[in-house]
C-alpha cells in the first residue's frame, strides 16, 4: 500500500464526481471507496495500514460509541477460523487513537457457547490488555425486538449492537460452503442472539442465509468492513477449510462493495454469489461503481479454492 | 497414627476447601439475583430464563438460600405463556427451548400440577421442523449435504426450526423425569433417543447437532457430549459407554470452564468419582457459577437425574 495515493487526483475524482451525480439524480448513488492493503503477515504494522483505509474511506470515528464485531467461530490451531487477534489489536488501536468515545468487542459463536474460552483460545485476551471489560458476549447480551425480518414480524437482537454508533465487521476472507464467501456481511450473523434462537441460529437459515444476510445489513446499515485475508481460509470454509496466505486487508464504508471486492481478490465473481446479487439496495457491487483506493485487485489477487458446489462461482 | 491423621487433615481441608468453592458460588448467586426474582447472564442485567433455572437448581435446598429461591420460583412461575411453554425473557415473547428446563424443576420439586402439565403438552407437541415428506424425498434421490436420517425429530431451540441436541438432550431429560406422570411420552422419548443416537460424531461423542457435512465427519464438542448424556441416562437405544470414556478424555483436555461444569454434572450422575474442583472464585459468569456449584460433589447435579 502507498499511503500517497491516497491524495491523489485519482482518488478523490471519481468519488466527487459520483457524489454530484448523486446530487442530479435522486436514483444515483455516489460510488463506494474500498481500500486494499498489502500485509505480508500479522507482524506487519496493521494498525497504520487500518488508519490509512479509514482515511481513505474517509470515515469520521471521533465520538463514536464503536462496535469491534470479529469472525469468532470455533477454534483449531490448525487452521484460520477466525479473525486474527492482531487484527483485532489493530483495530481497537486504531479507533481509540482516531478518538472513538468508547469501544466494545463483541461476537456471538454459532457453535460453542464458550464465547470467553473461544476469545482466550484464538488469544484475544492476550492480545489485548483488559479485554474481558470490553466484551461482550452478544449471544448472551440484553435484547430487543426489532420489527421486520424477512417473512418475520420481528427478530431480536442485541442491545450491545443495536446501541452502537458503528459497528466496524473485521471478517476473515473465507470461502464458504453454504454461501459461496463469507466477508463483512456474512460476519454480521454473529449478531443474532443464541439466547433466543440457539446454536445453532437455525433461523438465519430457515429463513435462507442469502436472505438473512441482506436482512441484517439492512437492520444494521451504520457499519465499516475491515476483511482480515491477511491469511483466509479456501476450500471447505468457514471451519473445515485451509488456510490461503493472501496478504490483504480490505476495508470501506459499503459492505457490499467491500465483499465484492474481496470475491474478485479471491477469484470469485461477485455477481454469481447469491447474497450479493440481492444486496443492490445495501450498496454496490459492480466494478464501475467502486473506487478501488490502495493497491489494485489485480496486484493482490489470489484464486481461492472452491468445493464442487461453488465452481460455478468462479471468476472467468 | 500419624499417617491415618495426616490423611483426615488432607481430607478435611479438602472438604472445607469443596464446600467454600460451592458456597462461593451459591453466595455470588444469591448476592447477583434481580429485584423481579430472576437472574441474568450476568449481574445488573435482565432476568432471562436459562440462568435464572440454573440458579434455582443451584439453589435448592440450600439451607439460606430459601427466599432468594422463592422469589426467582415466582417469577419462573408467571413468565410462563398461554400454550404452556415458557418464554425465554420477560421482553422475548416467543415460547423458549428452555421449557424443558421449567418442567425438570416442577419435577425436582414433585410439583405435577397445571402448569405442569401445560409445559410438559407443549413439550410433547413441539418438535423439529426437518424431515418433511419433500425433504426426505429429495434425499433419497440426491443424499443432502447434511448426513443425518430425517424421520428421526427432537427439540428445536426456536418454534419452527430444525432439531438440535442440546434442546432435546434437556427436554429429553425432562420427560424422564416427568415420565410417571405423563403416559404420552415414552414414544418421544424413544424417537429423541435414536435422533441423538443418528447425531452422534463419529469419535463417539456430540456436538451442536451435525455429525456429518459434505462427506467430512465433524467433531464432538465436550459441553454438548456432557449434556447428550444428561439426556440419554438409562437409555436402552445407545450404548453410552464409549461416550462415558470419551467424556472423561474430554474433562481432563478442556480448558472450557463452562465444558468442565457440564461434564462434572453429567459425569457424577452416572456415579464416576471425579476429582474436587480447584479452589477458585467464581466469575460475573451467573450460568457458569450456577453450573458450577451443581457440578460439585453433593452439590445439585443429582436434580438432572434421570427418573
Amino acid at each position: 500500500m502507498a499511503q500517497s495515493r491516497l491524495t491523489t487526483r485519482r482518488a478523490f475524482f471519481p468519488l466527487a464526481g459520483a457524489a454530484l451525480a448523486a446530487g442530479c439524480s435522486r436514483t444515483r448513488r455516489a460510488n463506494s471507496a474500498v481500500f486494499i492493503a498489502k500485509a505480508a503477515s500479522y507482524t506487519a504494522d496493521l494498525a497504520r495500514l487500518m488508519e490509512s483505509g479509514i482515511q481513505a474511506c474517509g470515515l469520521e470515528v471521533r465520538g463514536k460509541n464503536i462496535l469491534l464485531k470479529p469472525n469468532l467461530v470455533e477454534f483449531d490451531p490448525a487452521t484460520a477460523i477466525n479473525t486474527h487477534a492482531a487484527v483485532i489489536a489493530a483495530a481497537f488501536e486504531v479507533f481509540r487513537k482516531l478518538g472513538a468515545a468508547s469501544i466494545r468487542i463483541g461476537e456471538g459463536p454459532g457453535h460453542r457457547r464458550d464465547t470467553l474460552f473461544l476469545a482466550e483460545e484464538a488469544k484475544y485476551r492476550e492480545s489485548l490488555s483488559g479485554f474481558e471489560s470490553f466484551f461482550v458476549d452478544l449471544n448472551r447480551d440484553d435484547v430487543s425486538a426489532v420489527k421486520g425480518f424477512a417473512d418475520r414480524e420481528e427478530i431480536y437482537l442485541p442491545n450491545t449492537a443495536l446501541g452502537a454508533d458503528l459497528i466496524v465487521s473485521l471478517a476473515k476472507m473465507k470461502t464458504h460452503h453454504w454461501a459461496g464467501a463469507t466477508l463483512s456481511m456474512k460476519n454480521l450473523f454473529g449478531l443474532t442472539p443464541g439466547s433466543v434462537y440457539g446454536w445453532p441460529k437455525n433461523l438465519l437459515h430457515q429463513v435462507g442465509i442469502p436472505r438473512s444476510i441482506v436482512e441484517l445489513n439492512r437492520i444494521f446499515r451504520k457499519t465499516f468492513a475491515i476483511v482480515d485475508g491477511v491469511v483466509g481460509m479456501e476450500g471447505n470454509g468457514p471451519i473445515q477449510g485451509t488456510p490461503k496466505p493472501c496478504g490483504v486487508l480490505v476495508m470501506g464504508p459499503d459492505v457490499a462493495a467491500v465483499d465484492a471486492t474481496c470475491c474478485r481478490i479471491m477469484g470469485i465473481n461477485p455477481a454469481k454469489v447469491t447474497y450479493l446479487q440481492m444486496a443492490g439496495e445495501l450498496g454496490h457491487t459492480e466494478e464501475s461503481h467502486i473506487e478501488q483506493r490502495g493497491e489494485s485487485i489485480a496486484s493482490v489477487r489470489t484464486p481461492f479454492a472452491l468445493i464442487e458446489e461453488f465452481r460455478h462461482i468462479r471468476l472467468a | 497414627m500419624p499417617a491415618p491423621r495426616a490423611v483426615s487433615k488432607a481430607f478435611l481441608r479438602y472438604r472445607s476447601v469443596a464446600s467454600d468453592y460451592r458456597q462461593a458460588r451459591l453466595a455470588r448467586l444469591r448476592a447477583a439475583q434481580n429485584a423481579d426474582g430472576g437472574w441474568g447472564y450476568f449481574p445488573k442485567r435482565h432476568s432471562w430464563l436459562e440462568p435464572t433455572c440454573y440458579a434455582l437448581l443451584a439453589l435448592h435446598k440450600d439451607a439460606g438460600s430459601e427466599q432468594a429461591w422463592r422469589r426467582g420460583w415466582e417469577l419462573v412461575r408467571s413468565w410462563q405463556l398461554a400454550d404452556g411453554s415458557w418464554k425465554p425473557s420477560a421482553n422475548v415473547a416467543t415460547s423458549g427451548w428452555a421449557t424443558a428446563l421449567c418442567v425438570t424443576l416442577h419435577c425436582v420439586q414433585g410439583l405435577f400440577d397445571q402448569p405442569f402439565h401445560r409445559g410438559a403438552e407443549w413439550m410433547l407437541q413441539t418438535r423439529g421442523s426437518e424431515g418433511s415428506l419433500l425433504e426426505r424425498a429429495i434425499n433419497l434421490v440426491r443424499p443432502l449435504p447434511v448426513e443425518y436420517d430425517r424421520r428421526f425429530k427432537g427439540w428445536p431451540w426456536h418454534p419452527e426450526t430444525t432439531s438440535w441436541v442440546e434442546p432435546t438432550a434437556h427436554s429429553v431429560l425432562a420427560l424422564k423425569k416427568s415420565a410417571a406422570k405423563l403416559p404420552g411420552a415414552a414414544a418421544r422419548i424413544e424417537e429423541a433417543e435414536r435422533m441423538m443416537a443418528d447425531r452422534r460424531a463419529k469419535d463417539g461423542g456430540w456436538n451442536y447437532g451435525n455429525r456429518r457435512v459434505l462427506n467430512v465427519d465433524l467433531p464432538s464438542f465436550p459441553e454438548t457430549t456432557a449434556i447428550a448424556l444428561l439426556g440419554l441416562q438409562g437409555s436402552k437405544v445407545v450404548d453410552l459407554e464409549p461416550a462415558l470414556l470419551l467424556a472423561g478424555r474430554h474433562l481432563r483436555q478442556t480448558r472450557s470452564p463452562l465444558a468442565k461444569a457440564w461434564l462434572g454434572i453429567s459425569l457424577r450422575n452416572f456415579g464416576r468419582d471425579l476429582p474436587p474442583p480447584a479452589a477458585s472464585e467464581p466469575g460475573d459468569d451467573l450460568l457458569l457459577a450456577a453450573l458450577e456449584a451443581l457440578a460439585y460433589p453433593q452439590g445439585g447435579h443429582q436434580w438432572l437425574k434421570a427418573g
